[in-house]
């Protein structure tokens, strides 16, 4: 790490350097764009993983966290501190020149805190309408319902993108650009779709049936999760989490709780920690599954999708007869696990292995080879590497382009340094190669319960934990691998029951914010097509 | 390879995978289907045993419960469905002492999170599997769950076997069907 | 023969009593209000069959039962959708193309019906029978993409739009295949009379006849008929997970309707077209020689044996349907213009080889004869 602080030093000197839970630098807004750049640039770990972008309001200041990582070596980390102490018309510089994924988490930081970015070529708030008054996220914010009121007017969408640049003589000037050409076919692909995948709205240029630029409007269903996380304990938190992506409900719910435990210095018993890998497990292949079978049907073959959510249906039973719950799972608690594996559990899921390997070979004979959707998949929607890592996008879609960026292996948590499995990387980047990727996974996860089941040891299954948890003042990270990528979860604590701030990375962010690209000079066709293949889930989005 | 000979074996190699597929649609034709016939498969429904529906506090044969109206769960509930009210009564000793007035839970509210039933200190409340919960009118998912005249359960008592945290429902049983029966009615009625 | 279950006794009886109580022209126009009576009436029972059949058949394919509330085996089911179709608001839209938009949904229609009026369901049990039959079919056919593509474009909506555009390109190229497939036959059976073609097949089916350009036009004429009648895996004009419902978006009630009684019943006009023309149509199975098993296939009625292989033929393209993905419209014009299209081509030379040189069946075996 020595070497890494000589870069920060070398490009800021004043950067103030703390050794806490990741190292953390603390700089100037001034600074932060040389001293981003240094870290980007740096040849032999560069930092171009842009894993979270947080807005804060320290109350006295309003400023970001970045969390950076490396695609060489993904457990390297590194948080950026920038602040500024106008609270009346904040500006900090934006890195969206580097990192593609800053984009739609600039324009959420500038919704949620009112932050600008200088230089962000396009500051329009995202997730929350144009016309909302007040930052919800700020600590001052007036959320008397009369300030917004609920309203059934029809709201015309401006095409305006608000900017603030900055001039070869360091001036601000503000201007506002057209996002579309004046005489664009504009189709609305949502919110209202059958193949977005929930409330998603895509506003896309067409020329004939070629997607020539696609605008993404997020937000239909944002239930500021984060903001209401901030007057809650920190065991009321844990079902929101599985509210984010429910069909992660349990890995998502996984990282928060460790995050916790981690901060709180509890100790999970062994019993809890296996039934938690394997529920997390299931939890991946009903979440591929449900995406085998979505991208199936948004390729047009219905059947597909009914065969998917027939071998899902099997999991959501060992779920249900777990812990009471089919979706919103509800397994894991600050400790431990809320609900102890039932007799027959072992029995359960030893049935399903070989039942889902048999199926995962009809699948292959149904759709995986069928030449109409190897030619709607294969060399379609290309992704290279540089892509999935500038635009972070995890998971399985991730991989499929080549990014090793499974936070199991590069960042072990729980059991997973124990069990052996292989990360499933492709390089052809291509809608292919993610849709294989997921079925390929299913069989990954198959084998790490194989190595699980027969083992559970005896003994509790929860910790003692105190009736009312605090976490200690200070900042606390922490990653899973989801379904959909990498789920990071950020606590920042100030001793209280209450967290100050929680913020949970989307995977599904990532993987919508490369869309426009990847779709761009498709066929419409295929745009939902790429649309599946990335399997993307809204609530995680809005959240 | 030579196009002529190329553009046939693709012809060929793509009739071959599509019979492939056309083979697994043949199979599942013929297989049993998977789909259950609700309601019709009512009396031979497996719920497991865990499943959270509906909220519900056991009383036992003498009207009694085990809650103590500490408000414990109604502080701990994230979303605000529950309020239990209490009233201060002076007991034979001149002690005031609280008592359960009503447990009013709201089912349109609830997000299932557990979180009451397992820090209710005096195991009162569990959920139950009584999954019909659907009415037409949403004051009516407002239930209260202490049963009228009923009261806390004294503590010198032998306490009737309690289930175990996470084991709800495994030894008092759910409301049966009759209760239900009888809801529906009355949801005919009103 | 005894053909105790044919309607051709029941016709001509009908015809003797009206010739012969009435004026020829009130007999001509009784009778042609009763075979309209009887086309209409047909059609909407076969589009009703259909639809349940269909629904039954896809939850079959699918692990489920489909529908089983309405009736046993829930065969009332599609009674209850026609009545609520029948009294569903038609939704009037503002800024539609008025008289477009209403006119669309009948071009549709009635092209189909006219179609329909041509297949031979059994013996005597044919509306029209032209000389020319085979270029009425394909003639009166066409008319369905007027309506289609109208639709698209009266309805103001982008999604229509594009829907009809994707219509109009693949039914003007499928329609070339479908034609040079039915032409294929023509040459094989020396003639465009319907009734005819039925009848040259009585020993040897035409797809047996004319063996392997035959095969070849068949298939080719099944891949084309359905890419024509937009159903899957050649939906595209529709393709709800992208379109929402294409052409017919803005349509409801009766007029979208239509549009559905009329996809069904064009499956199911494609089915007939191909068993008239390759499959023998209402001609029983017969072997020259074989009297006792002659008879006994001639005690099934027509109309039984003509269903029955437009029935294979229909459930053979309810399992495609229901196992392929959609094509995109660039892989669909490839599979016309690239394969389709060059294999039809030869096939018709190979085919007019095979007649001139006396390589069919009929002529290589005298049992083929009749």
């Amino acid at each position: 790490m020595s070497n890494i602080q000589d870069i920060i030093l070398n490009a800021v000197p004043e950067a103030l350097i703390e050794e806490k839970q990741k190292l953390t630098v603390t700089v100037e807004p001034k600074q932060l764009h040389p001293l981003v750049k240094a870290l980007y640039e740096n040849k032999d770990l560069p930092f171009d993983y842009l894993i979270s972008l947080i807005g804060m309001d320290w109350e006295d200041k309003l400023g970001v966290i970045y969390l950076f990582s490396s695609s060489k070596d993904m457990s390297q980390e590194i948080a950026v501190i920038t602040a500024t102490e106008d609270r009346e018309n904040p500006l900090l510089y934006s890195i969206t020149d580097m990192y593609e994924a800053a984009h739609l988490n600039e324009r959420e930081v500038y919704a949620m805190l009112g932050i600008r970015f200088i230089n962000n070529p396009d500051m329009r708030r995202f997730l929350l309408d144009g016309d909302w008054n007040g930052y919800p996220l700020c600590k001052d914010y007036d959320a008397d319902p009369t300030l917004n009121p609920i309203t059934i007017a029809n709201k015309e969408i401006t095409d305006l993108a608000p900017r603030i640049m900055e001039d070869e003589n360091g001036n601000l000037v503000e201007s506002v650009a057209n996002i579309f050409d004046e005489d664009d076919y504009i189709i609305n692909i949502g919110p209202q779709h059958p193949s977005t995948h929930g409330v998603m709205h895509f506003r896309t240029a067409l020329n004939g049936e070629v997607v020539k630029k696609i605008d993404v409007n997020s937000g239909y269903i944002h239930r500021g999760i984060e903001k209401m996380c901030e007057t809650m304990t920190y065991p009321q938190i844990l079902h929101l989490t599985d509210r984010l992506d429910y069909l992660s409900a349990g890995m998502n719910r996984h990282a928060l709780c460790m995050c916790i435990e981690k901060a709180a210095e509890i100790e999970v018993p062994m019993r809890a920690e296996y039934i938690r890998v394997i529920m997390d497990e299931l939890n991946r292949i009903s979440s591929h599954l449900l995406a085998w079978a979505a991208h199936c049907n948004d390729l047009g073959a219905t059947t597909a999708f009914v065969y998917g959510v027939r071998e899902r249906e099997h999991v959501l039973d060992i779920f249900d007869k777990t812990c009471g719950g089919r979706l919103i799972i509800n397994q894991n608690v600050v400790g431990g696990v809320m609900f102890d594996i039932y007799p027959d559990f072992q029995k359960d899921v030893k049935a399903f292995i070989p039942y889902m390997r048999e199926k995962l070979v009809e699948y292959d004979d149904f759709f995986s080879h069928n030449p109409i959707a190897l030619n709607r998949m294969v060399n379609v929607g290309n992704m290279s590497r540089e892509d999935a890592i500038t635009y972070a996008v995890t998971g399985p879609a991730g991989r499929g382009s080549g990014f090793s960026c499974d936070v199991r292996i590069h960042k072990p948590y729980s059991l997973y340094e124990k069990v052996e499995f292989k990360e499933v990387i492709r390089t052809e980047g291509d809608s292919y190669a993610r849709y294989m990727n997921r079925l390929d996974e299913i069989e990954q996860s198959l084998h790490i319960i194989e190595q699980l089941i027969d083992d559970i040891p005896e003994g509790e299954i929860l910790a003692k934990v105190k009736p009312i948890i605090r976490l200690p003042e200070g900042q606390y990270y922490q990653s899973v691998e989801a379904g959909k990528g990498e789920f990071a979860v950020f606590i920042e604590s100030k001793g209280d029951k209450f967290p100050y701030r929680v913020k949970f990375r989307s995977p599904s962010l990532a993987a919508v914010s490369v869309m426009p690209l990847i779709c761009k000079d498709e066929l419409l066709t295929d745009f939902i097509g790429i649309g599946g293949s990335m399997d993307y889930v809204i609530p995680d989005i809005d959240r | 390879m030579n196009p002529f000979f190329k553009y046939f074996s693709g012809i060929f190699t793509a009739l071959g995978s599509l019979i492939g597929g056309l083979r697994v649609t043949w199979r599942e034709l013929w297989r049993k289907k998977v789909t259950m016939q609700y309601p019709e498969n009512r009396d031979t429904l497996q719920i497991s045993d865990r499943w959270r529906s509906e909220l519900y506090m056991p009383h036992d044969e003498n009207n009694e419960h085990a809650c103590t109206a500490c408000g414990i769960c109604m502080i701990n509930c994230p979303n605000g469905t529950i309020t239990v009210t209490s009233n201060m009564v002076e007991n034979e000793e001149g002690r005031k002492k609280r008592v359960l007035d009503k447990h009013i839970w709201d089912y349109g509210m609830c997000t299932f999170c557990n979180i009451c039933v397992i820090t209710c200190p005096s195991d009162a409340i569990f959920f139950n599997n009584d999954f019909e919960g659907a009415m037409f009118d949403r004051s009516k998912l407002v239930h209260t769950l202490n049963k009228p005249g009923s009261k806390l359960r004294e503590k010198k008592k032998n306490l009737p076997p309690t289930p175990l945290k996470g084991e709800k429902g495994a030894t008092i049983s759910p409301p049966k069907k009759q209760e239900t029966q009888q809801g529906i009615d009355d949801k005919k009625v009103s | 023969m005894k053909q105790p279950l044919e309607l051709t006794g029941l016709i001509s009886n009908l015809h003797t009593f009206f010739r012969s109580n009435l004026t020829p022209f009130w007999a001509t126009v009784i009778e042609g209000a009763l075979v309209l009576i009887a086309v209409l009436a047909a059609y909407a029972i076969i589009a009703l069959a259909l639809i349940y059949i269909e629904r039954k058949i896809t939850a079959f394919f699918q692990s489920r039962l489909g529908p089983n509330r309405l009736g046993k085996y829930g065969w009332i089911q599609s009674v209850a959708d026609l009545i609520k179709i029948l009294i569903k608001e038609i939704i009037h839209i503002n800024k539609v193309d008025k008289v477009l938009f209403y006119a669309a949904p009948f071009f549709v229609i009635v092209s189909s019906v006219l179609t329909f009026g041509i297949i031979p369901f059994g013996q005597g049990l044919q509306a029209v029978d032209f000389n020319i039959g085979i270029v009425y079919i394909l003639a009166v056919s066409s008319i369905g993409i007027i309506g289609v593509l109208l639709a698209g474009w009266s309805s103001n909506n982008k999604y229509s739009m594009i829907g009809a555009m994707r219509s109009g390109a693949q039914f003007i190229s499928y329609e070339l295949s479908a034609g040079f497939a039915l032409m294929t036959v023509v040459v094989l059976s020396g003639t465009m009379q319907v009734s005819e073609i039925v009848e040259s097949q009585r020993y040897a089916w035409n797809v047996f006849n004319g063996h392997i350009p035959a095969m070849i036009a068949f298939v080719i004429y099944l891949i084309s008929g359905h890419a024509e009648t937009n159903r899957g895996p050649f939906d595209l004009p529709e393709a709800e997970g992208e379109l929402t419902a294409g052409y017919h978006t803005e349509y409801s009630g009766l007029q979208f309707g239509f549009f559905y009684l009329a996809e069904y019943l064009n499956m199911f006009i494609i089915a007939a077209i191909a068993t008239t023309v390759f499959l023998g149509g209402w001609m029983p199975i017969q072997v020259q020689g074989w009297d006792g098993f002659n008879q006994v296939m001639w005690y099934i009625p027509s109309y039984v044996w003509f269903f029955a292989k437009t029935g294979v033929l229909i459930f053979f393209s309810l399992w495609v349907r229901w196992s392929f993905p959609r094509l995109r419209i660039d892989l669909l014009l490839n599979l016309e213009w690239k394969y389709l299209l060059p294999i039809n081509l030869v096939n018709i030379i190979v085919m007019v080889v095979v007649v001139l040189l006396g390589w069919t069946l009929e002529d290589l075996f005298p049992i083929f004869r009749p």
